[in-house]
């Protein structure tokens, strides 16, 4: 956590907050610059209309009036569901809850989602399925009490640098470190054991070491009699899974995978962290089934030092999920298929009937809108252009909406393409709550006046309730949303600003004398008992052959923040890393006859792109990775489109492309 | 010598602000203690580490060297009204001693003495160290010190400014406070001073091997805190920001534990590595400065080992230097 530091009406600086529990002093480079884009010459200061093809400047009430009759005109051709919100995970709790509530209670369409699609929702389904509650199940200070740490699919200290750097202290104190990821990431090289199995062969590897665990007779059995279910047929499932059958699928070699076993399970207490390896498969939701099943095996959840604890990545991608901005769920995971649960909302709302199906998840509103079965879409702080996999469909996509409306805070390569374009206020410019990683609600306190005449979001999406002619979203602050959202939202029924004044509170805080949770399924799981969800194993779904014969794996970088948008504007974090680049295995190079920093065009069934080489040991011979920030050089033009059939997040961690050195 | 008790503290500080932009250390929601203006919260002056640096109020993160609009420069002008920045510890002020030398040696830095020329500066003392340890009086550098006995600040000054600032203000210091004010004049330099001493002979004598860095280096994920939060480390990067009618140049405080600090245009680096980054890092402040400016530049303040996620701020790094190599 941080303060900003102003001077004169301008942000000039960041202090760390010195007593917080996670950063306890620290910051990442991020954080420590993450003032340097909020006074950029490029921020967004008015809205846009585009005429004649070109966006021009507008009013607001041009602008919002348009926004309204445009969205209304959509849905009277083509019914209420023809349009899609599209939440942000960098926006506040409140302003994902008001959108919520715009598109349901307002628009009538539970056609409501966010980014949250793209990197997490595997774990929202996963992990309700399994535990009940798709977080964090314990806390970050938990990484000091635990024996061994396993860390699969995620890049900790460069994506959650401060948890990250808190592995490595825990390690340097004695814990074990296990990191399953064929990436040499700095944390692999303090690890005790590095498994650098095949791209997208995480459930072989899971499910061999639960064979182990049960064969070797290290599972929990007093905690899978008394706190789970399903365990016969989790057994069933892994029994075939010898370490000699997990190593053909994965790569590795069976003693890996049965040293891994015996260290994981052989702890009094052991966590697992998770992050995008682990999510961003076309089996993802398996992938994290078998990661719950793991832990449930050995009995490492609901105490201080172990749990599964899947890495939010963006500040309030949590806070997102938590605030219902998902088509099938409203605020606090209350379903909207629960006709109860509807009758709430619609009650609380002053509306007679809300929408009874869920609503489409982003990704396959994206899929429906490119065969025109979706005209409209409202954007807000999300930038599909580069995010979404397929560049070439996304766009074609976006160019072919009725309507686009996007509401950022700059002209992002998805803004470019709106009809119509809303500026809004940036972190600092506001005020609010996110909640972190490991649930905890936290406040955003305003610093300096947004720019021009952009607004916050919150204020954006009432005044464009108003002007659609409900009156139900009339707040003077954003607490007021916050008290709205505690009396409907059980596991934030105790929140309230007053109560968020140092470090905040982890959710469920059902009232408020309710010191918060730090730690979830104690004595029983959220859901009742845990469920073992035994899988199978699936191969991803393009695999390399003779025509594209490298596996490429997208990702990021430590210096900046998905699609670039402020961290590309915040000079020495752009300096750091300026360009888009492939890495690749030096014999991999060698065989390409390519050198470092040589450019080289990357191609896969989906388009290409031109990108430096980076030749490293980093990957390993046959896998190229590529970081998606950049829009020169995206390496989501070369991504598949294909989509986990549950979660609906894509697979950015697996295709086959080619790489040729340019003259 | 003159007396600021508690019941005239907000008092003082009200007619500071009448004549001066007061900065001064300020109580946040979380407890977190910087230093800012009287307006952004509670005066805490005693009570924990600040780790905000105070020189940061003549050299901040952030500032725009000056804007062209069609063919026209513009420097920002002087301030409306001149600082009195209050929150030194003896230490920061050896620090910004050692910067004011810094950016006045040869092409005079005007756009750091734009702030700094005039300013009052003011020192912390007595017990308001952090966890409420005795810090020893600074006895100058410094318009005036306050000296926290544990009731009451004594405070001393040391220029005309100083003494016109406390002139209204009680000379009837307690003797058990004076004596205490004397008795730690006398406290002996501290072990941490010592130890950077030891460490920067080891180093002037090439006796750490370049595979003690590499081990420290790989515990460095550049988060770049402990330059940041030096408030001897001075260097910065420049950025112009462009619209249709005016550039904007400012520049902002950079860190050597960064890659692209000393990255050639070619590509090539000559300090390419975690290893190479942080030897420079400590080997700069420990080695470098002394042959340039004739004294160590670390001061011992302690706020890279604050900020540092991984344990490798100065002190930490010394002290393992020193256990190993002496």
């Amino acid at each position: 956590m941080f303060y900003l530091v102003s001077d004169k009406g301008r942000v000039v600086g960041v202090e760390p907050s010195t007593t917080h529990p996670v950063s306890r002093g620290g910051l990442c480079v991020k954080g420590w610059n993450a003032f340097g884009f909020v006074h950029h010459p490029d921020r967004l200061t008015t809205p846009l209309i585009r005429r004649d093809g070109e966006l021009q400047p507008a009013s607001w009430d041009e602008a919002l009036n348009l926004v309204v009759e445009k969205l209304r005109n959509v849905q009277e051709r083509h019914g209420a569901d023809a349009v899609m919100f599209a939440s942000s995970a960098k926006a506040t709790n409140e302003e994902n809850y008001l959108l919520m509530k715009l598109a349901r209670a307002v628009f009538g369409t539970n056609n409501i989602d966010h980014c949250a699609r793209l990197c997490h929702s595997s774990t929202v389904t996963g992990l309700a399925e399994t535990f009940g509650s798709g977080a964090m199940t314990n806390s970050i200070s938990c990484i000091d009490q635990t024996d061994v740490i396993f860390v699969i699919g995620s890049n900790t200290t460069e994506q959650h640098p401060l948890i990250g750097s808190r592995i490595l202290n825990a390690v340097r104190n004695g814990t074990s470190l296990i990191v399953a990821d064929n990436r040499r990431i700095r944390l692999a090289r303090h690890a005790e054991l590095h498994l650098r199995h095949t791209n997208g062969s995480d459930v072989a590897l899971l499910l061999g070491m639960m064979h182990v665990i049960i064969r070797d007779g290290l599972a929990d059995h007093d905690f899978i009699t008394t706190r789970t279910e399903n365990f016969a047929a989790l057994a069933a499932a892994v029994a075939d899974w010898t370490p000699e059958r997990a190593a053909v699928a994965t790569g590795l070699e069976a003693v890996e995978i049965t040293t891994a076993a015996h260290l994981y399970a052989g702890a009094e207490c052991a966590m697992i962290f998770y992050s995008m390896g682990i999510t961003q498969h076309s089996h993802g939701v398996d992938n994290v089934r078998c990661i719950a099943d793991l832990a449930m095996l050995t009995g490492n959840v609901g105490r201080p030092g172990t749990g599964v604890n899947p890495l939010r990545g963006q500040n309030n991608v949590q806070g997102g999920c938590d605030m219902g901005a998902l088509p099938d769920l409203y605020s606090g995971y209350q379903k909207v298929s629960d006709p109860q649960q509807r009758q709430k909302f619609a009650r609380a709302w002053g509306i007679e009937e809300l929408p009874t199906t869920p609503g489409l998840p982003l990704t396959r509103a994206m899929n429906a809108a490119s065969v025109g079965l979706l005209h409209g879409m409202f954007i807000m702080g999300e930038n599909p252009m580069l995010s979404d996999p397929d560049q070439g469909h996304a766009r074609t996509t976006l160019e072919n909406l009725d309507l686009l409306v996007v509401q950022d805070i700059f002209l992002t390569e998805t803004a470019a393409l709106a009809d119509i374009v809303l500026p809004a206020a940036c972190y600092a410019e506001k005020d609010g709550t996110f909640t972190n990683t490991e649930r905890r609600i936290q406040r955003l306190r305003k610093t300096v006046e947004p720019p021009g005449e952009a607004c916050a979001d919150w204020q954006i999406i009432c005044d464009i309730a108003e002007r659609a002619g409900y009156q139900g979203m009339r707040y003077s602050s954003p607490a007021e949303v916050m008290d709205e959202i505690a009396t409907l939202t059980p596991i934030y029924g105790g929140i309230a600003y007053d109560r968020l004044d140092t470090h905040g509170l982890q959710w469920p805080c059902p009232d408020r004398s309710h010191p918060g949770t730090p730690l979830l399924h104690v004595e029983r799981f959220t859901r009742g008992l845990g469920h073992f969800s035994p899988v199978i194993h699936r191969l991803s779904a393009e695999l390399p052959d003779d025509e594209y014969p490298l596996v490429l794996t997208t990702g990021r970088t430590y210096f900046h923040w998905h699609t670039g948008s402020m961290t590309r504007r915040t000079h020495l974090l752009d300096r750091e890393e300026p360009r888009s680049f492939i890495e690749l295995h030096p014999d991999d190079a060698a065989r390409l006859e390519v050198r470092d920093r040589d450019m080289l065009l990357v191609s896969s069934r989906r388009g290409n792109v031109q990108t430096e080489a980076r030749v490293t040991t980093m990957v390993i011979p046959g896998v190229v990775f590529m970081p998606f920030h950049f829009a020169e050089g995206a390496a989501n033009a070369l991504t598949n489109n294909v989509l986990d059939p549950e979660s609906s997040i894509p697979e950015f961690k697996v295709c086959a492309v080619r790489v040729e050195k340019l003259p | 010598m003159r007396v600021l008790t508690t019941d005239l503290l907000d008092l003082f500080i009200t007619r500071l602000a009448n004549t001066w932009e007061v900065r001064l250390p300020i109580l946040l929601p979380d407890g977190t203690r910087v230093i800012g203006s009287p307006d952004d919260g509670t005066p805490a002056l005693h009570g924990g580490t600040v780790l905000s640096k105070p020189t940061a109020a003549f050299f901040p993160q952030q500032e725009t060297l000056f804007t062209a609009t069609k063919g026209e420069f513009q420097e920002p002008q002087a301030p409306d009204r001149l600082l009195f920045v209050l929150g030194f510890t003896p230490r920061d002020l050896a620090c910004l001693r050692f910067i004011d030398r810094f950016f006045a040696d040869g092409w005079r830095d005007n756009i750091y003495f734009r702030q700094r020329r005039n300013a009052v500066v003011a020192g912390l003392s007595g017990y308001s160290g952090p966890g409420g340890s005795l810090l020893p009086p600074a006895g100058g550098n410094c318009d005036l010190e306050l000296f926290w006995d544990g009731t009451l600040w004594l405070a001393i000054p040391y220029s005309d400014s100083g003494i016109k600032i406390i002139a209204e203000l009680p000379d009837t210091a307690p003797e058990s406070a004076m004596e205490l004010f004397r008795q730690a004049t006398l406290t002996p330099p501290d072990e941490n001073e010592n130890l950077i001493k030891r460490a920067s002979e080891l180093l002037r004598a090439d006796r750490v091997p370049d595979s003690f860095w590499a081990e420290i280096g790989d515990r460095c994920i550049a988060c770049t805190g402990c330059n940041l939060a030096c408030p001897t480390c001075t260097c910065f990067g420049v950025q112009d920001w462009r619209s249709a009618t005016t550039v904007e140049r400012s520049r902002m405080w950079d860190s050597c534990q960064l890659d692209g600090f000393m990255r050639e245009a070619s590509g090539h680096n000559p300090l390419g590595t975690e290893a190479l980054r942080t030897r420079r890092r400590i080997h700069h402040k420990l080695a470098a400065d002394p042959e340039k400016w004739g004294e160590i530049s670390c001061f011992v303040c302690g706020r890279c080992d604050s900020v540092c996620p991984t344990g490798i701020g100065i002190l930490a790094v010394t002290r393992e230097m020193v256990a190993r190599f002496e």
